[in-house]
């Protein structure tokens, strides 16, 4: 046992085994990775076909309740982050096993770091020693005036498919069969509008879609309120958008920043057609980068508050029932 | 004649439509060559020109200054002026600015870092209520908890309790199954609160509630009235209606009807804390006598919690009064009673911070007795708090002068409340608006965390601010 444990060690070293860096896995177009340090998580547990979760929608974010050591809360399910990151106001104690860079989520330089968490639960839910990045999470509560203990990113439920009902306020979790799709009678919806591919790598899911003529990349990420859209990269669709108006924001640290946001008229996803589509021009340079991607676009509330979707991360496969069926073929 | 003047205002109002609606659509924004192109029609309205200004984000300019023709203010923030033909202005910003500082994560564009006030699902303050169930689902034990039941639902697997006294948990308050349903017993104070029931996942209104209120955002949720008040009046077993109403509802006659009891009527609402006059109206006519009185403002009824107000010494005095935010700061309002050692009154006043001072013979003074203090329109008042959700407490400072605490809660006002000192520490207990509250000490000018807070998240200044939540 102990030599296998060497091996696997080597393997790390010599930068071969798969998770040891993203480096290795072939990126899309347009998407550049850094090498990141991945260590795999235990596998979950739990006694359940398909777990139920409610959850409250807060502004446009999807708020879970789990639990994490001796604390539970409010967690932000969160497909933009690679796995569970912890609010340092209530978690500035916990061990630290690596300090992070200044690249890190918050983008400040100050005291991001990676932690080890003993155990987390939602409902039935387990998971052992989970690694975890704990970061400065204060601009959601003071936005939202509700108190966020973490993120809950997809590397929880890459043995899974997570169902998302937006209008019903409620998550499932399901587990897979041999073949890795949802047994028939836990699946929510029958038939799906929409079954598309998508690539998931460095633990995001990047769905390929349409505007007009402009083929883009979007990362899914369900902890954006809206579609996001990198200016610098994508002029084109900017200037066939319809501006609907300029902010400026402060950001970390005090310093302001302008986004622009507007519509576009038609994004298409799986061969359907999503028509007005509200999204927010800005420079994605940045966005994500502690998770080791830069992005062209993503695709945020306005994109999937549409339907009842599915991810299922084992057959990387993204499904839609849409809510509204005027358009649906 | 008639006809055609009828024919010519029709005529003009069309053109008056038309061109409004050209001007509306010549003011417009767009992207052009890394440039936002805003393009303004100056025989646009104000309200139209105002309109277009926010959404692009300028808000040191008006309409009237465009119309006027000054642009200084837009020059200064990176705007090029050119003027188009026709009464159309264009005004262009390099996009440039998109590039400063990107930001690392999504919610840091879209959560503005302002604490907001309103949070929806938490029904705001009423000054009174009462339930209304086609079948009684939530009501009082003898223990003082209120009981949840949700009947039936046999075959559910789980079924929880969210609202907005648990901060609408989905997970926190499972019921637990009985042979008849499902029940779960909660500790709630007086007040109103927002509820639903979340089975299997589905998230539900009570059906058995005839009570419901939309949170603003798309939710529909059952409300229940936590009660501590009960409008009673002896006699009149051969009445067939009575009512009451006071200034809690606008002396409406028609909206708090009295049941009968075996020696009279009674009603149980919830009342919010404050000092109402209230009158019975029985079979339509207003009682004077029994515990209305002869009073034609009716009966009184002090609801909160009694102050005892003292003032040591001054016997000699003619006349105190106490005032404060309480009653306006009206001076000749409540009169202090002449005891033996010096002046006393027992004031009823609802959960709150206040500020007061007494007044011996017209001169204002603060409270000798209470060190705590807290400033208003740079006048310094004595402090109380009523009915407190958190005393904040700072340790060791034995030779500091003035502690005073500053945060969310005023505003960050520098001269904020100040402490008074227990022993080691420094204390002060404060009425705080349930969620989340940042805040700091200041120690003789100085400003510092609470030494007795783990909490605390990173400010704009790198010096953080202690992090509290106060809870529903």
């Amino acid at each position: 046992m102990r030599s296998l444990y060497f091996y696997l060690l080597l393997l790390c070293f010599m930068g071969i085994a798969p998770w040891a860096s993203g480096a290795h896995v072939k990126p899309v177009p347009h998407i550049i990775f850094k090498p990141t340090t991945v260590y795999p998580d235990p596998e979950p547990y739990g006694d359940f076909k398909t777990l139920i979760v409610p959850f409250k929608k807060v502004g446009n974010l999807i708020v879970i309740e789990a639990q994490v050591d001796t604390m539970y809360g409010n967690f932000i399910l969160d497909t933009g982050a690679p796995g569970v990151v912890l609010n340092k106001t209530y978690f500035r104690d916990a061990p630290h096993i690596e300090e992070q860079d200044a690249a890190g989520i918050n983008g400040s330089a100050n005291g991001t770091f990676k932690t080890s968490i003993k155990h987390l639960s939602i409902f039935e839910l387990n998971y052992d020693r989970l690694s975890a990045d704990v970061c400065d999470l204060s601009r959601i509560e003071n936005g939202r005036n509700i108190k966020i203990l973490g993120l809950l990113g997809t590397r929880l439920f890459t043995k899974f498919a997570i169902t998302v009902d937006v209008n019903q306020s409620v998550l499932f979790i399901h587990k897979l069969d041999d073949k890795g799709n949802i047994p028939a009678a836990e699946r929510v919806f029958a038939h799906a509008d929409i079954t598309t591919p998508f690539k998931f790598l460095n633990n995001v899911v990047y769905l390929r879609g349409n505007v007009g003529a402009e083929k883009l990349w979007f990362a899914f990420d369900t902890g954006a309120e809206s579609n996001l859209i990198d200016y610098n990269r994508n002029k084109k669709l900017a200037a066939s958008m319809q501006i609907l108006g300029r902010r400026k924001l402060t950001g970390v640290g005090g310093a302001s920043f302008e986004v622009i946001s507007g519509e576009f008229e038609k994004l298409n996803i799986g061969g359907h057609d999503f028509l007005k589509n509200k999204a927010v021009l800005t420079d994605l340079e940045k966005m994500g980068s502690a998770y080791g991607y830069t992005v062209d676009a993503m695709l945020g509330y306005d994109f999937y508050s549409r339907g009842i979707f599915t991810i299922n991360f084992v057959k990387k496969q993204f499904e839609m029932y849409i809510y509204n069926r005027d358009n649906v073929q | 004649m008639k006809g055609l003047k009828k024919h010519i205002v029709l005529f003009l109002l069309m053109v008056g439509i038309c061109n409004n609606a050209l001007s509306q659509s010549r003011n417009n924004m767009s992207l052009s060559h890394d440039h936002l192109i805003l393009l303004i029609d100056l025989k646009s309205t104000r309200l139209q020109v105002d309109s277009i200004l926010k959404a692009a984000g300028i808000t040191n300019v008006s309409a009237d200054m465009i119309f006027k023709g000054e642009h200084d203010n837009l020059k200064k923030d990176g705007w090029k002026v050119k003027k188009l033909q026709n009464d159309l202005l264009q005004f262009d910003l390099s996009l440039s600015a998109l590039k400063k500082n990107p930001q690392p994560a999504p919610f840091v564009i879209f959560n503005p870092q302002k604490l907001k006030d309103n949070r929806p699902g938490y029904p705001g303050d009423v000054p009174f209520g009462f339930n209304n169930f086609a079948r009684v689902t939530v009501h009082e034990l003898a223990s003082g908890q209120t009981r949840f039941f949700v009947p039936g639902n046999d075959r559910a697997k789980r079924i929880i309790l969210s609202g907005s006294f648990n901060d609408w948990s989905t997970g926190r308050q499972q019921m637990l199954k009985t042979d008849s349903g499902w029940i779960s017993d909660i500790s709630l104070q007086p007040g109103v609160y927002a509820y639903k029931f979340i089975i299997d996942g589905r998230w539900t209104i009570d059906m058995n509630n005839r009570l419901f209120q939309e949170d603003g955002v798309g939710n529909t949720n059952s409300l229940y009235f936590r009660y501590n008040y009960t409008f009673k009046l002896p006699g009149y077993p051969n009445a067939k209606s009575v009512n009451v109403a006071g200034n809690f509802n606008g002396y409406n006659a028609n909206q708090i009807h009295l049941f009968k009891t075996f020696n009279g009527w009674e009603r149980n609402l919830y009342l919010k804390d404050g000092i109402y006059n209230y009158r019975f109206m029985v079979d339509g006519k207003w009682v004077t006598e029994g515990a209305s009185g002869n009073d034609p403002r009716g009966t009184s009824v002090s609801l909160g919690e009694t102050v005892d107000f003292k003032l040591d010494g001054f016997t000699k005095a003619n006349k105190v009064c106490i005032a404060g935010t309480f009653n306006n700061w009206k001076p000749d309002n409540i009169f202090m009673q002449k005891t033996a050692t010096g002046w006393a009154f027992p004031y009823t006043l609802a959960a709150g911070n206040y500020q007061y001072k007494f007044i011996v013979d017209g001169k204002w003074m603060t409270d000798p007795a209470n060190q705590r203090k807290a400033d208003m329109d740079g006048e310094t008042n004595s402090f109380i708090c009523v009915k407190p959700n958190h005393t904040f407490t700072l340790k060791g400072y034995p030779k500091a002068r003035t502690i005073r605490i500053s945060g969310t809660f005023n505003d960050w006002a520098e001269d904020g409340y100040t402490l008074a000192k227990n022993g080691d520490n420094w204390t002060i207990s404060l009425r705080l608006k349930p969620g989340k509250c940042l805040y700091k000490f200041i120690v003789d000018g100085q400003w510092v965390l609470d030494n007795t807070n783990k909490l605390w998240e990173q400010n704009e200044h790198n010096t953080g601010n202690s992090v509290v939540w106060v809870e529903n």
